[in-house]
């Protein structure tokens, strides 16, 4: 029963999967949206699980404490800040934080109205068109003179990570309005930690593990890039044509260099790039095909 | 000499094994000079890229496009200067876009493209060395629409194909219900779009696009990709399932050249020039050392 369920419901999954092809019926296309909405749920369910795995791979090895179990415990500690760093904590103690306005009669009851914004400096104010710092170079409030009339107030960060906070005042001529606010700072996967992690730490390391590539294409392309026979000899010759003819130098050295680039990648290249598709879709197809008659079980565990 | 001495090693066979971290500080040294002393070659744009750049122009203003952010922060320097080049482009023709993605480490640098590139002016009017109409910042829900991050590779993009409120339930990433921005009526699905805009970093990306919803549901779309995936989606541009191709930098800085604004691209393809210098020397001089190598003479290898 173990393995026999989740065949047979291979098998019907699969087959319905190729059926609706050819099923132009809206009740088909329905059902179709629906399953695959399931896939999407399941895709999702998956990172539990694969959070799950990384933890019963790794626990067992750093409590071996095996080669390398340093690195597996910054592995671990690192996914566990980001999953905590990644809820958002602020709905459960509140970030409700609303700016207030305290209207008040100015000096004079002709003429604008005033909006003074107390909020520290790293905060932009938009009072209508009017932006500007919370506080000026001096440590002034940002004061700036509107029509009479609703006027609307935002306070936000340059920074990701906070609360907008936007308010509203109706205001007679003259009048002052005095708005108090600091954008609050919110957690979660919009939240400053997370995405300050995610900017100071993962995209420049992820951005290094990509980048080392140049250095290696540069070190394999001395050893092993040699014309040892004919087809390697070809291979050579069409890559110093690409490399020259796909950068601006190849055409300032000479102006077709970039057409017979472009000529290797439309002919030799897709010709043999297609044949690989091609061969690609039908092994692709055969083995769907095992898969859904039941013929491959490797997926299911077994050999 | 006596029989047991050993020769001294040939030239070329010390070379074979020279410290491979000198090509290291070659390759260091070709990234980091043309960011100082740029060469400022002009950068062509290919015919895969005029034809991104034709059916971007050619859409009516106040078209909708679809924008998939496929794409991590490796793959920015590639990707990056293509997407300002295409936004500060749609922006100024006044088409709506819609944003989504389906790599999980897409969505706060998604969210640094709204703020930065979206919400804000490309190229206000005055900027320096460009001459084309000015772009105005997008407002949220309103020009724009952020639907945010589905998993689900292919079944969540065959999904998009079919019924993209059903993927996003409906709501925008902000929350809002998709029923409620006027932009987003009458868009079921990714045909009611007039363009889709792929900007590819790997799986899942521009290859699956094709394969699952673009001939199926006839869809008009361009990519941009990394340079290693263009002999990959070559094939799609010759057939027409892509009307466009931007492959990696270079095709980048030739999209900001037709677009009439220099950016990243521009300045990056100086560092391809010489970096791919340095990768066709390390090749001349590792065939060099290989043929006049004793050993190869001898008929080894």
């Amino acid at each position: 029963m173990k393995k026999t369920l989740p065949l047979v419901l291979g098998m019907l999954f699969g087959f319905y999967a190729v059926a609706e092809f050819y099923i132009p019926h809206h009740a088909v296309g329905t059902l179709t949206d629906e399953f695959r909405s399931w896939a999407g749920i399941l895709t999702a369910a998956a990172f539990v699980l694969g959070g799950v795995n990384i933890l019963q791979v790794t626990w067992p090895k750093i409590r071996r404490r095996e080669a390398d179990w340093e690195y597996k415990v910054i592995l671990l500690a690192a996914a566990g800040v980001m999953l905590l760093v990644g809820l958002p904590w602020h709905r459960l103690v509140g970030s409700d934080a609303k700016a207030t306005v305290t209207v008040a009669a100015g000096a004079s009851a002709a003429g604008p109205a005033t909006v003074i914004v107390e909020a520290p400096a790293d905060v932009v104010v938009q009072v209508g068109s009017a932006v500007g710092a919370g506080k000026d170079a001096g440590g002034k409030p940002f004061t700036t003179q509107v029509e009479p009339g609703e006027v609307s107030i935002k306070l936000s960060r340059r920074v990701a990570g906070y609360q907008p906070q936007e308010v509203k005042a109706t205001l007679t001529a003259g009048q002052v309005a005095t708005v108090r606010g600091d954008p609050p700072m919110l957690w979660g996967k919009e939240g400053r930690v997370f995405v300050w992690l995610y900017d100071h730490v993962f995209a420049p390391c992820n951005s290094t593990m990509f980048a080392l590539l140049a250095f290696f294409v540069a070190s394999a392309a001395f050893r092993a890039f040699r014309a040892r026979n004919v087809e390697a000899g070809l291979l050579l010759g069409a890559a110093m044509i690409m490399l020259l003819g796909r950068i601006p130098m190849g055409r300032a050295l000479w102006d077709d260099l970039p057409d017979i680039a472009q000529w290797l990648l439309d002919v030799p290249n897709n010709g043999g790039r297609r044949a690989i598709m091609m061969g690609a879709a039908v092994g692709a197809i055969a083995t769907g095909l095992r898969v859904i008659l039941g013929l491959e079980r490797s997926h299911l565990g077994s050999d | 000499m006596s029989a047991t001495e050993q020769k001294p090693a040939h030239w070329s066979e010390k070379l074979q094994t020279f410290d491979r971290r000198w090509i290291f500080l070659a390759m260091s040294l070709a990234i980091v000079i043309p960011l100082f002393f740029p060469l400022g070659l002009p950068a062509k744009p290919d015919p895969m890229t005029k034809a991104a750049y034709n059916a971007v122009e050619s859409l009516p203003p106040g078209s909708r496009v679809f924008v998939s952010l496929d794409m991590d922060p490796a793959s920015t320097p590639e990707l990056e200067p293509f997407f300002k080049a295409v936004m500060l482009h749609l922006k100024r023709k006044n088409v709506k876009v819609v944003f989504g993605t389906t790599w999980y480490s897409a969505p706060p640098l998604v969210e640094r493209y709204m703020r930065e590139v979206v919400e804000a002016s490309i190229a206000p009017a005055g900027t320096a060395g460009y001459s084309g109409a000015p772009d105005r910042p997008y407002v949220k829900n309103v020009d724009y629409v952020n639907l945010g991050f589905r998993d689900g590779k292919g079944a969540i993009i065959q999904l998009f194909g079919s019924d993209l409120r059903k993927a996003f339930d409906g709501r925008a990433n902000d929350g809002t219900a998709l029923d409620q921005i006027p932009m987003m009526s009458g868009i079921k699905q990714l045909k009611d779009f007039d363009l889709i805009v792929l900007l590819n970093a790997g799986f899942p990306g521009a290859k699956e696009y094709v394969q699952f919803v673009g001939t199926r549901y006839k869809l008009k779309m361009i990519a941009a990709c990394t340079a290693v995936s263009t002999t990959d989606l070559a094939p799609y541009f010759q057939t027409g399932q892509l009307i466009g191709l931007v492959g990696g930098m270079a095709a980048a800085a030739g999209y900001e050249d037709l677009v009439g604004k220099k950016g990243a691209g521009t300045s990056g393809a100086d560092v391809l020039n010489i970096g791919s210098i340095v990768v066709m020397l390390a090749i001349i001089f590792g065939n060099v050392v290989y043929f006049v190598s004793p050993r190869r003479r001898r008929g080894g290898r």
